[in-house]
């Protein structure tokens, strides 16, 4: 009886002199923010220039402020994480969409930190950063003065390239997500409004003519228009994924730019899969997309692939793109979207797997520095 | 009604001084009296000094439940034992005040001010009241003071960040009839500044303001001290701004939310010395609407709650306490196709039996019947041990099975909800112990308490992505979690050369993880599920004289991982709060000064990430009391 006394004493002057000693050790005046278990680089050596190789953009989750940039060296394959934030000491910010080359410049468009940081692609320092816009999707580049950037609640923001600013919005009520430009139109997806559903939204696309930015005519499409290309003949393929609803089934449009006319609608089979990140290879005979897998469809095809090129195995593909010079498939695998994810670099012709990354959060863009 | 011990049991407190700790009146706040099942009591005692605050405050400053806020005065969600929200369930007199929606609950909508005590039923324990708190249960009590003839509390609390609540309480009545009325009225800008990294520069907190009230009315009668009538009936009404992300800090996306809720209880207990019969229904009205640029969505929800219990204690040994739950929830919700319903009917038993004096164990049989289908069975079994006579030790074991029926929304949220999915299943063993020690001269009580316990959670719901969909997320029944941990706890209570110390502090330590691959090459097996902390600590040193009173407390929280292969994590940060004030008697009055210093040491921190807190921050409280009882 005693002894189980004189025990629970000495357990709880334990038990205080460690509560002591947490308080002492944990009184440390650091910021507490999130922090990954790699440790941080030697930035002692010298600055780092982001020449040869892919930007990879890490969307991240939504409102957990984890957006970031990761380069692929194509010298030594080595991935650098984060370097907007090495750069810059602070997070690229919530739910990056798509980084765009301009000059001497990279524009990377986060979404629902409602901007887009400007930064200088040699040491990617940030340059200047553009807001005022209703939740930014997608930019386009149209020529050495101006972009546009469309929006999920409304209108198509004009940027002035030489000073980086907002100078026109063209109204639209909608929210329009892909675009692409031919001749002096630029043709942009809408998918309608955000808060309806597909039964009741419009999906089509927008043509737009880029010399006085007006709406000069539009074209019905699918629902929920999320991929444009234009192919080497000049025709314009628009990836519909039906509705997240499952509302129609999926459908791959190619229209004639010029006679603004649908000249071929394929169209998948509504089993749940739906097709999305659509993609051209710098020669333009041959689309890409994601599905159960990574698809693969030369534009002189007359009916869509029925195997994938790559299939997923279980993985969680994300981000698509082809590479401007070598052809590669470069898609990524999300994981389960709470950690970092991978990207896998295809041999197009062969299918055989070259190389993989480890990059940030939710890899689901890229951007190639040649 | 603040001086009610809530065992029930009332006490001629010094009715002038509401914090002064009568030596000879402290009980346990451990207590293994379920017979081998764990539960943890704070009593009103506590909760004076904190009556402006809200219940997730109290919940980290004084127990094990982990509390996950994303701000001031904003979204806060309880978990303990390395389980989620929807694995703890909150009542409020027998009232689950969980969302049937959601499955869950906002804490910080919860004032202090509505209830007198708390009551934390840990894992298994919880069976008693309900099935699928594989956490545990927190119950939130009224209770009459049965010698009260007057109890009047009139506060105004003035804050920082333009943070102000009133609070008025009125109980009277006689030895067979008691009224509490409770009214409670907060409003904040809550525009606190703070360090935001994304744009580097220190900004005030946007859109955070907001105006909750609360109005309750209850009443009590007795009768014969054999016959307990109650009825309660509470409303509150809430109206909140959703402060931004720290790099969503665009004012073109602002978030705001109402928040409605009646609740209304009608009881009765039949009390004699071998029998016992309470029956009560209740019912529950949550309504929600959120806002933002895009969405504007309402969401009703209404829960029929009823209960009946029985207890018999005439066979030799033996108590018998079996009974009959049924609920019965429907939603109207705009993210619903139609009205939705759910009916739970829940067959209940629990038998105790006394071996020998040293030995007692319990057996809790429950079966739940959900919308027709019978469940499988839940048991539980406890068993208790006291080794001696004259020391107060008592070791504990139990282990059970335990189900969750998936949450109206997992079921039926438009496109997205899962109508096929299966409960989750949870086994939980567990062995504790409870030590106290009474001085025998009264001075020093000491109490120490311990458990371990290793929980199995199976088919348990996640929201996963559709194979092939980027944009289609389906909840399924995927994960299986082990989680394993202990919990200590201490009360020390000393009276000495006329001043009142008082310690108290918890230590937990949770390693809950994910067991089960799901994707190809899965990193995440064996690794902390995120926004758990393995390490959590809290402890209270309060000292009392001359009517004047001191309270400093300390919480630890550990690194929490955001990443599921635990390659991301929030580092560990401790906070120090602190309150002092002073009581000024005159006869039935007392006037209280009280001064409340959060964040003494201006931690610059993040408890979710993204999510900013509030550095050192004031609130200034008075009080009038007036309190008149029966002597």
């Amino acid at each position: 009886m005693i002894g189980t006394r004189h025990n629970i004493y000495t357990l709880q002057t334990l038990f205080i002199a460690s509560l002591f000693a947490v308080f002492f050790t944990s009184c440390s005046k650091t910021p507490i923010r999130e922090t990954t278990i790699d440790p941080p680089p030697d930035t002692t050596v010298t600055p780092i220039t982001y020449k040869n190789g892919i930007f990879v953009v890490n969307e991240g989750n939504f409102n957990w402020g984890n957006a970031s940039v990761s380069f692929i060296d194509y010298n030594t394959n080595n991935v650098i994480q984060d370097i907007f934030k090495k750069s810059n000491q602070r997070g690229l910010g919530d739910v990056a969409q798509c980084m765009i080359r301009f000059k001497d410049y990279g524009l990377i468009v986060v979404n629902n930190s409602n901007r887009i940081e400007v930064v200088t692609l040699k040491d990617f320092k940030s340059f200047t950063s553009i807001s005022g816009f209703y939740s930014p999707r997608y930019l386009e580049i149209i020529d050495s003065t101006k972009a546009y950037v469309t929006s999920l609640k409304k209108n198509i923001a004009v940027i002035d390239l030489a000073t980086f600013t907002i100078t026109k919005e063209i109204p639209t009520s909608t929210w329009t997500e892909v675009l692409t430009k031919f001749d002096q139109y630029m043709f942009v997806t809408s998918i309608g409004n955000f808060n309806e559903s597909n039964a009741k939204r419009k999906a089509q696309v927008f043509i737009i003519d880029t010399k006085n930015d007006v709406i000069v005519d539009s074209m019905m499409t699918g629902k929920e228009p999320l991929g444009i290309v234009m192919d080497k003949k000049q025709k314009i393929w628009i990836l519909c994924t039906g509705g997240y609803d499952f509302y129609e089934s999926p459908s791959l449009i190619r229209l004639d730019p010029i006679l603004r006319i649908v000249e071929k609608v394929f169209t998948f089979p509504n089993d749940g899969n739906l097709p999305n990140k659509l993609c051209i290879n710098a020669t333009r005979d041959t689309i890409y997309f994601i599905k159960d897998g990574v698809y693969q469809m030369p534009v002189t095809a007359s009916d869509l692939p029925s195997q994938p090129f790559i299939p997923s195995n279980g993985r969680l593909l994300y981000g698509l793109s082809i590479h401007p010079i070598n052809g590669s498939i470069y898609v990524s695998d999300v994981l389960d979207y709470i950690q970092d994810g991978t990207i896998y670099q295809y041999n197009s012709s062969t299918g055989t797997l070259l190389n993989t990354y480890k990059v940030g959060r939710i890899p689901s863009s890229f951007c190639f520095t040649n | 009604m603040f001086f009610v011990n809530f065992s029930g049991k009332s006490i001629a407190q010094n009715t002038k001084d509401t914090l002064h700790l009568p030596e000879f009146e402290i009980k346990s706040n451990y207590i293994f009296d379920n017979q081998g099942f764990k539960r943890v009591k704070l009593d009103s005692i506590t909760l004076i000094p904190h009556l402006s605050s809200d219940l997730s405050t109290i919940l980290s400053e004084y127990s094990t439940v982990f509390i996950k806020s994303y701000g001031n005065g904003t979204l806060a969600t309880p978990s303990f034992r390395g389980t989620t929200a929807q694995h703890t369930q909150v009542e409020w007199n027998g009232i689950n005040l969980n969302s049937p929606m959601l499955g869950q609950i906002d804490l910080s909508l919860v004032p202090v001010s509505q209830f007198d005590g708390i009551e934390i039923l840990y894992g298994a324990a919880g069976l008693s009241r309900t099935s699928g708190a594989f956490g545990g249960v927190i119950n939130l009590v009224t209770n009459p003071d049965w010698n009260n003839i007057a109890d009047v509390i009139v506060a105004q609390t003035i804050g920082s960040f333009d943070n102000y609540t009133t609070n008025v309480n009125a109980a009277i009545g006689t030895r067979s009839f008691q009224s509490h009325t409770k009214f409670n009225y907060s409003s904040g800008l809550n525009d606190f500044p703070y360090y935001n990294d994304y744009l580097g520069e220190y900004v005030n907190q946007q859109n955070a303001s907001f105006k909750i009230y609360g109005i309750s009315q209850e009443f009590f009668w007795k009768l014969k001290d054999k016959h307990l009538f109650n009825a309660k009936i509470w409303y509150s009404h809430s109206k909140r701004n959703l402060p931004p992300t720290t790099s969503n800090f665009d004012t073109s996306n602002l978030e705001k939310e109402l928040d409605k809720a009646l609740r209304a209880v009608i009881e009765y207990k039949y009390v004699k010395s071998d029998l016992n019969l309470m029956i009560h229904s209740a019912l529950s009205d949550q309504f929600m609407n959120y806002q933002n640029s895009l969405i504007n969505a309402n969401h009703q929800s209404y829960t029929w709650i009823n209960r009946l219990r029985f207890s018999y204690n005439g066979i030799r040994n033996l108590s018998l306490q079996p009974g009959i739950d049924f609920n019965y929830d429907w939603v109207y919700s705009d993210s619903y196709t139609g009205m939705k319903s759910r009916s739970t009917l829940s067959l209940f038993a629990e038998i105790n039996y006394e071996f020998n004096p040293k030995i007692k164990g319990s057996l809790v049989i429950r079966d739940d019947v959900v919308d027709g289908r019978f469940m499988p069975v839940i048991p539980a079994i406890g068993f208790e041990y006291k080794p001696f006579n004259k020391v107060n030790l008592v070791v504990t074991a139990n282990t059970a099975r335990n189900y969750r029926y998936p949450t109206l929304n997992e079921l039926y949220w438009e496109i997205y909800g899962n109508p096929d999915l299966s409960p989750e299943t949870n086994y939980i063993i567990e062995l504790g112990s409870t030590y106290n020690y009474p001085s025998r001269n009264k001075k020093l009580f000491l109490e120490a308490t311990f458990s371990g316990y290793y929980s199995w959670i199976l088919d348990m719901i996640i929201w996963t992505p559709v194979e092939g969909s980027s944009s289609l997320w389906k909840p399924e029944n995927v994960r299986q979690v082990n989680a394993r941990g202990f919990e200590i706890g201490t009360n020390i209570n000393w009276h000495i050369i006329g001043f009142d110390l008082g310690f108290k502090a918890n230590y937990t330590f949770c390693h809950s993880t994910n067991e089960k691959a799901q994707i190809p090459n899965d990193n995440t097996v064996g690794k902390q599920i995120i926004y758990v902390p393995v390490n959590n600590l809290n402890s209270t040193v309060s000292l009392e004289r001359w009517k004047f009173y001191f309270k400093y407390n300390f919480l630890f929280v550990g690194k929490r991982f955001t990443s599921t292969d635990n390659s991301y994590y929030m580092p560990a940060y401790s906070l120090s709060n602190i309150i002092f004030g002073k009581n000024f008697a005159l006869d039935n009055f007392v006037l209280s000064l009280q001064v409340q210093i959060n964040n003494l040491f201006n931690i610059d921190y993040q408890s979710v990430a993204s999510r900013p807190m509030p550095g050192i921050n004031y609130a200034f409280t008075l009080k009038f009391s007036f309190k008149k009882g029966i002597n």
